[in-house]
């Protein structure tokens, strides 16, 4: 969390991340370049600098495969959210696999010519204008300036400085990487790749992270946020038999904003849904004495005042909120972060 | 100067421009916005990187916090709705892209046998 910027807060959790993700990466590559190298290379000669750029490629493209899909399983199934914990690491060491693949192919395809290799790059195929043998390289230099952008910008303080807000549009960068990996590869090692494994398993991979976007995409237009209606300047969040000891129900209000209620010791208090980290929804998080921990990262705040307990110093927005007969009603214009709000008793 | 000189020419003085940038903010304008990086040191080398790429951006945000203009409401807006278009996009492009690619795919001449045009080290032409 916040209380001062340490390089990385190491936990148990964090450890068991990252030791599956770098056994993962470190037994791939094993497999790849030592175990089974026919598997998924060229069926052709290739010498060891090429059988290593392949391997730390395709294993970028794999590692930049689970990545996209974690965000789509965990909003269709939340057993799937602990993969969310400590993506950042994983596209942090994603980026430098892709670095890695980049430098063997420097080094071998660019590196024996009179100019530099990195000027080599760029001006040894330029047919632009036509689609056999484009100058697939450039996909794979914007995607790798976009994992660079994404990886230079992973650190806790860049969230707080450009705002979750400015922090997510640039991480969205990923997207167009990804599109752009899928295409550096199909005009690329796949315009040469005898072996079909690779080939089918690339379109495979692919085409999961394809479905599984469209099938969150449709899940959260059924199952979303309702749109709360308004009536004399405070919106209906829900009946009072709806809401669950220890949990939220959520509201949208009409300027797109979410509200999390939350109903903790028989009383309400409404708070943002959006947490000061990474904007996770605190409306899907559990209250236990008075604190609602975000299911993304574990950011804790009292739902009363919205503030993160000592050490810690997140705050959110807090709602005003009132009982009308049977049902529980918000102001819609919330409170500065970290303002108190008196819990309303529910009538027993 | 051929335009791959130029791209990185550009990118050098990209870079030079990044480096005085990263030198004032991280010494000077680092603590005046937050204050928890107060007394905080080593964390500010991981952030060169991202300052020498994006440094425009810092700039902008910097004025933004050193003069108050910053707006706590805007904080607590996800741009979730961005969600929806990536799928779409995703669904489209890439089997779109993956079908141009293979369709681009050529066969290699069956009966065309690999000639060897260099010569070998000590070997007599």
């Amino acid at each position: 969390m916040s209380v001062k910027y340490i390089p990385v807060q190491w936990n148990p959790n964090k450890w068991k991340y990252n030791t599956i993700m770098l056994v993962s990466v470190f037994a791939y590559l094993w497999i790849f370049i030592e175990l089974t190298p026919g598997i998924m290379a060229n069926e052709g000669r290739i010498n060891g600098q090429i059988h290593n750029a392949r391997a730390f490629g395709s294993c970028a493209f794999f590692m930049l495969t689970v990545i996209l899909c974690i965000g789509p399983l965990a909003r269709l199934d939340n057993r799937f959210l602990p993969l969310l914990y400590n993506r950042r690491h994983f596209g942090v060491m994603t980026a430098f696999v892709a670095l890695t693949h980049a430098g063997y192919i420097l080094n071998w395809y660019f590196a024996f010519s009179s100019s530099s290799k990195y000027e080599t790059l760029l001006f040894a195929n330029t047919s632009f204008s036509q689609v056999a043998g484009f100058p697939f390289e450039i996909f794979g230099i914007f995607a790798l300036l976009c994992l660079f952008a994404l990886a230079t910008t992973s650190h806790d303080f860049w969230l707080k400085f450009l705002t979750p807000r400015v922090w997510k549009r640039i991480h969205y960068l990923i997207y167009a990487a990804y599109i752009s990996v899928v295409a550096h590869v199909s005009f690329g090692v796949l315009q040469d790749q005898q072996n079909h494994i690779f080939t089918i398993t690339f379109m495979i991979s692919a085409l999961i992270v394809a479905v599984l976007h469209l099938m969150a995409a449709l899940h959260e237009r059924r199952h979303g946020d309702q749109m709360a209606n308004l009536s004399d300047g405070w919106v209906e969040v829900c009946d009072i038999s709806e809401m669950k000891e220890g949990f939220a129900n959520i509201a949208m209000l009409a300027n797109g904003e979410r509200v999390a209620v939350y109903l903790q010791e028989g009383k309400l208090s409404a708070i943002s849904n959006a947490c000061a980290h990474q904007n996770g929804p605190l409306g899907e998080g559990k209250v236990i004495r008075c604190l609602v921990t975000c299911p993304w990262h574990g950011f804790q705040y009292n739902v009363t005042d919205g503030r993160s307990p000592a050490p810690f110093t997140e705050k959110v927005p807090t709602y005003n909120i009132r009982l009308e007969g049977d049902v529980v009603k918000v102001d819609p214009q919330a409170n500065p972060p970290g303002t108190y709000v008196e819990p309303v008793p529910v009538k027993a | 100067m051929n335009e791959a000189e130029a791209v990185f020419l550009f990118v050098k003085i990209w870079s030079a421009v990044g480096t005085v940038i990263a030198l004032v903010f991280l010494t000077v304008g680092i603590d005046r916005i937050d204050e928890d990086a107060r007394g905080a040191y080593v964390f500010r080398l991981l952030l060169i990187p991202g300052i020498l790429f994006l440094w425009p951006l810092v700039i902008w945000r910097w004025m933004i916090l050193e003069t108050g203009r910053d707006r706590w409401l805007n904080r607590h807006k996800p741009p979730r709705e961005a969600h929806f278009w990536v799928a779409v996009l995703f669904a489209v492009a890439i089997p779109a892209i993956m079908l141009l690619g293979l369709s681009q795919r050529q066969q290699w001449p069956s009966e065309f046998e690999p000639q060897q045009l260099s010569v070998e080290q000590g070997e007599i032409q």
